[in-house]
This record gives structure tokens, sequence and C-alpha cells, in this order.
């Protein structure tokens, strides 16, 4: 008892850091002139962006991160540690490495970038390049969850499917990835909300060009300078979507439908 | 008829086996982490041997000379593994119709519905497996393995996570069903009950190796070796010699006294084992001593009993013995009650010959040597 009155104020401290920055962009979101600021062109050529390059990522990180994590998660290979770490490494490069990086790869004058350019193909400085650099941070968040999620399926269960006739790539759509759907949606759900946050790898490699390469992290940083309630309006879009999406993915991985099983 | 013969190498174990299965109920029996399991996978086709051969009615699953290795999914197997891992996420129904998916779809249904009624499933159709009891869980598993009609059901310790008392009724429910549908099974078992009740043929494994195969009453009326009799239980295992033969009796020498076995081409002076059950070694009254011709009498003083639901078990000291006990018998609790046998009473007691099994002893086995450590079968 006494330990938790001494906790206390520590713990309402912490709580008030945390919550008041958040609080405050609601406080000082201007009542009257939030519809004319939603119909800004910075503002709905943000959003558009916004919405597309993220979920054209989220694609691209389920499209190929699926099979790696199920190859990570089923598979003791030469190499695997090696893969398990180049994947997480996006995770703790700063942004902006990432961006030089890709720039460095895909740019213009990049070690890819060169030859494609010889074929009249650009990357960077394009819708392209957000989509790649969204990929390239946010890839690691899904395939982690992905692989947890394979690897808490039973393979007796697989193996007992396949003695029952069903093809391996049957089995997988029946009875893994049924099983390992809440693991899956959780890090699809994570993987989106790192794109849509992206900024550093993005205004490195892509610009900040209007419809173009400007999202809503970046919209924001531009209008902070020009037009403070836009930067407030898209702030507070973006916190009122994180914070769903942490919410519905604690749910998700909370209560996982079928329990275990004996 | 299967005939299989696998060797397969995991970490620092070694199985290497081989043996037939004839139609009908084939038990493998033997200790845990004995190699049966990883058998019955191989055989299911969920893990590749290094070589051998596994044939079924003369078609081939797998060959190593011809580098064959069948799919599981081209097999026809019915695999139920332990724990039975029913699909969690699936209904009973749709566990048990997740086989027929290449059939048309009315096909499916009557056949489903065919194993819902014969395994008395019809109110659990809709449960989830996490919501069925043991029992249940076991039929719809079974149901699920049937339903694309195998042409071998392979079943692995299938009343492990069961009560006793349940087991016995599924023990029941299992011979039966094998008899209806008549399919050539095999099951992996550790449990001696099971084995008992269950099997035609048995296989004994050990170590990654198959030490004994045969019928029932082959296996566990006349163990091959010393492990063999351990394994399947046989408590009196009695370390012995050949004294002689002579008219169509063998005369062994045992704790100092001479008994008479059925003949078996032994030389004098080799040492064998003698085994005999519990239940066969029967008390002579007093009174009922001349009544037939009476062979291999010993006498001896209960120095031990433990009574079970209907039946007593005694341990008998030999007369002139210094081990805490020489022989252990179960009798009836009423032959127990009628002779009014209590613990420290003379008893005479009979070792018939046709009960007694000897099992030569070529070499010297470190079975042998254990036995004598625990201070209880000596040699005589």
């Amino acid at each position: 008892m006494k330990a938790l009155l001494l906790l206390a104020p520590i713990v309402l401290l912490l709580v008030v850091f945390l919550t008041l920055p958040l609080v405050a962009i609601f406080l000082k979101v201007p009542q009257v002139g939030i519809w004319e600021t939603l119909r800004q062109p910075l503002v709905t050529e943000a959003l558009r962006l916004s919405a597309i390059t993220s979920l054209s990522s989220l694609c691209l990180a389920v499209l190929f991160g699926t099979p790696v994590a199920y190859l990570l998660a089923r598979y003791r290979f030469r190499g695997a540690a090696l893969l398990d770490t180049l994947i997480d490494l996006p995770m703790v490069l700063p942004p902006t490495v990432a961006g030089v990086a890709l720039l460095m790869a895909f740019g213009r004058r990049g070690v890819l970038g060169h030859w494609l350019n010889m074929f009249g193909l650009q990357v960077g400085f394009t819708t392209v390049a957000v989509i790649l650099a969204q990929t390239f941070v946010s890839m690691p968040f899904y395939i982690r969850a992905a692989r947890a999620g394979f690897q808490s399926v039973d393979q007796e269960l697989e193996r007992v499917a396949y003695t029952l006739g069903r093809s391996p790539l049957g089995t997988f759509f029946r009875v893994t990835v049924p099983l390992a759907l809440p693991a899956l949606l959780g890090g699809a759900v994570m993987a989106w909300a790192r794109a849509l946050g992206e900024f550093g790898a993005t205004i490195m490699f892509a610009g900040n060009l209007i419809g173009r390469t400007q999202t809503m992290p970046l919209a924001i940083y531009i209008a902070m300078e020009s037009d403070l309630t836009a930067a407030l309006v898209l702030s507070a879009i973006l916190i009122i979507v994180s914070f769903s999406v942490l919410f519905f993915v604690r749910s998700l991985l909370r209560r996982s439908p079928f329990g275990t099983y004996a | 008829m299967l005939e299989v013969a696998v060797q397969k190498r995991l970490d620092d174990f070694r199985l290497d086996v081989a043996f037939t299965a004839e139609d009908g109920l084939t038990v493998l029996f033997g200790p845990s982490g004995s190699g049966k399991s990883l058998t019955l996978q191989a055989i299911a086709g969920i893990i590749r041997p290094e070589s051998g051969r596994i044939v079924i009615d003369g078609q081939a699953l797998y060959d190593s000379a011809r580098r064959l290795h069948l799919s599981p999914q081209a097999r026809h197997i019915g695999y139920v593994p332990q724990h039975y891992a029913l699909f969690p996420h699936l209904t009973a129904q749709e566990n048990i119709s997740f086989g027929l998916a290449r059939l048309p779809r009315r096909e499916q249904e009557r056949r489903t519905k065919e194993l819902i009624t014969l395994f008395g499933l019809q109110s659990l159709t809709h449960r989830r497996p996490r919501e069925l009891s043991g029992g249940q869980q076991q039929r719809v598993a079974l149901a699920r393995a049937l339903a694309m009609q195998p042409r071998l059901l392979l079943l692995d310790e299938p009343f492990a996570a069961l009560d006793a008392l349940l087991r016995a009724a599924l023990r029941r429910e299992l011979a039966q069903a094998q008899v209806r549908w008549g399919i050539t099974t095999l099951l992996v078992t550790h449990d001696l009950a099971d084995a008992f009740a269950l099997s035609q043929q048995v296989v004994v494994y050990d170590n990654g190796q198959v030490i004994q195969c045969g019928t029932r009453d082959e296996v566990f009326f006349h163990p091959a070796t010393h492990r063999v009799a351990e394994l399947i239980g046989t408590v009196n295992i009695l370390p012995a010699m050949v004294e002689g033969a002579e008219n169509g009796t063998l005369w062994l020498r045992w704790r100092g006294h001479s008994l008479a076995v059925e003949p078996k081409p032994l030389a004098r002076g080799s040492l064998v084992y003698l085994c005999i059950r519990p239940t066969q070694i029967q008390v002579v009254p007093r009174d009922r001593m001349t009544e037939r011709p009476r062979q291999n009498l010993l006498s001896a003083s209960i120095t031990g009993e433990m009574m079970q639901a209907e039946s007593y078990t005694l341990l008998l000291r030999l007369d002139g013995s210094e081990a805490p006990y020489d022989l252990e018998m179960t009798l009836p609790a009423y032959v127990y009650h009628r002779l009014s046998l209590e613990t420290e009473k003379q008893v005479t007691v009979e070792l018939r010959r046709q009960s007694l099994h000897v099992i030569p002893r070529e070499t010297p086995s470190p079975y042998f040597e254990r036995a004598r450590g625990k201070g209880q079968k000596g040699d005589g």
C-alpha cells in the first residue's frame, strides 16, 4: 500500500506527459473553419497520397513478407539468423539513413537507379519512391508479427492436413493462415501505421512535391510554416488513426478466436 | 498387409526397424522414445527415412532403392496423431469433411453425415474442438481419418489424454470400429493394458529397434528375450540352469530346486530365464495335495501382500531363501479368503509345466546383471 502511494505520483506524471501533447493538439484545433481547411489542396492531396501509398506499401509488405515469414518460422537453414537480422534492421535504422541508402540504390545516380535511368525509368522523387521508402521501413513490423503467428501454429495440424489429401498451398490457406490470422492482421495494421507516419526516408528519397510525394507527415511539416490550422487538423487525424490502430491490435491479440487446443 | 523396413537417424537416436503387419490390428508397443511414433510418421509420409522400404498390399509407398517417396497426399493413409490435432478453427463437422475436398459436394455431405451418425456426434456437429470432451475429440479425429476411406489407419497413443474409466470404454469402442470397418490398423502405445486388450499382433520396440514381433499370445506368453519379458510386464523372470533332459522333460535348477518344463533343445549346463505369469502360480491346499499328480511344488512363506479390486498379489519367499521375495503371484480375492491366506503364512505352490516359459540365455545380458543388482532374483 505504501509502495502504491509512492508510485502514484510517478504514474500520474507519466500519464500527463504522454497525454498532454496529444490533448493539446485537439485543444488548439480551431472550432471554426475545419471544413475549409480539410478542403485545401495541401490537405486533400496529402490525405489522398497517404492513403494510396500506405495501402500500396502494405500490399507489398504482405505479398513479399508472408512467404519470407513462413520460411523463417518453419525452416532452419544456413543464413537464417543473418536474414532475420537483415529484416529487422530497418526498424532500428534512423529513417534518414534509410532514405539516403534508398537514394544511393535507386536514385538517378544510384547503383540500380543508374541502370533504370538508361531505360528511361526514374524512381527517385516519384510516388513510387514514396511507396518504396514506406515498404522499406514498415516491412519488418509485418514480418516479425507474421513469423510469430506462423510459429504458433502447431505443425502437426499441417501434417495431418497433408495426410488428408490437402496440398501444401491448400493447407496454408485452409489451416495455417486462419490460425495465424490474428497475428497477421496485427502485423499488417502495425506496418500500415508505420508506413502512414513515415517521414524521414520519404523526404530524403522522394522529396516533397504536392500530389506526388507529399504525404501527411510531410504536409504537416510544410504547413507548420504557413498554415498552422492545416498542420493541426492533419496531426489530429493521424493521432486518431494511430490510437484506433493500437486499440484494434490490442483487442485482436488479446482474444484469439480459437483459444488453445488440446 | 503392410511391410515396413525403415532406417532413420535423428540427432543421436537411430531408428532401424523391420516388421510385417497382417490385416487387422497391430500394436506397436514399447517404452516412450523407442521410435514408435517416428515409424508411424514415416509410414504416413510426413518424414522421409534415410533408407528402407514401405509396401502396402504390394504397392510401394517408399523405396530408397528406387528413390520412391510418395507424398502424404498420395498415400491415402488415415493418421491420428497424439492429442488428435483437430483443426481448432473448424467445427466437428468441418473437421470430419476436411479430407473430402476433392469429392462432389453431394458425396461429401453423404459421407460426413454417415460418419457423424456412426460415431454418435449428431448433437455436436457445430462445436469447435475445444468445446468437446477428450472422448468426443477422439471420435471426431477417428471420423476425420476414416472419412476418406484410407487403406491403413495409424493411431498414435489414442488414449493418452484420457482418464482410466474413459480409456476402457474407448478401447472397446475402437476395437469395435476396427472390426466394423475391417481396416488394417497400426496403434502405438506404451500402455501394457492397451496393448493386451486391443492387439491381434504385437511389434515390440526398444531403443529404435524391433525386439520381437508376433501374435499377441506369442509375444505375451512366449517373450523371446529377457528384455521383451521385462517390457511386457513379466514380473517373474527367474535365472536358472539346465540340469538335463529325460523322457520329454527338460529339468531346470533354480534356487536349489529342480523344475520340470516342456522340452527344448538346450544343452546341460546352459543358462536360461524361466518366466511365469503371476496369475499362473497356484496355491495347493494341504488336503488336495494328492488329488492328481503334482509337479514343481515349492514351499514358501508369504512375505507381503497387495490388495487390488478383485484380486490379491502375494510376494513369496522360498524356504531357505535369503531374498526379500522370490516369486510374485496373483490370485482371485475369493480364493485368498477361502484359503485364509495372510502374510507370514506358509504355503505350497505349484508351477505347472505348461505355464513355464523358457528363454535361452546365450550371453549374460546386462539386464540380468541389473536384476541381480536389485537383489530380488539372484542366480540359483
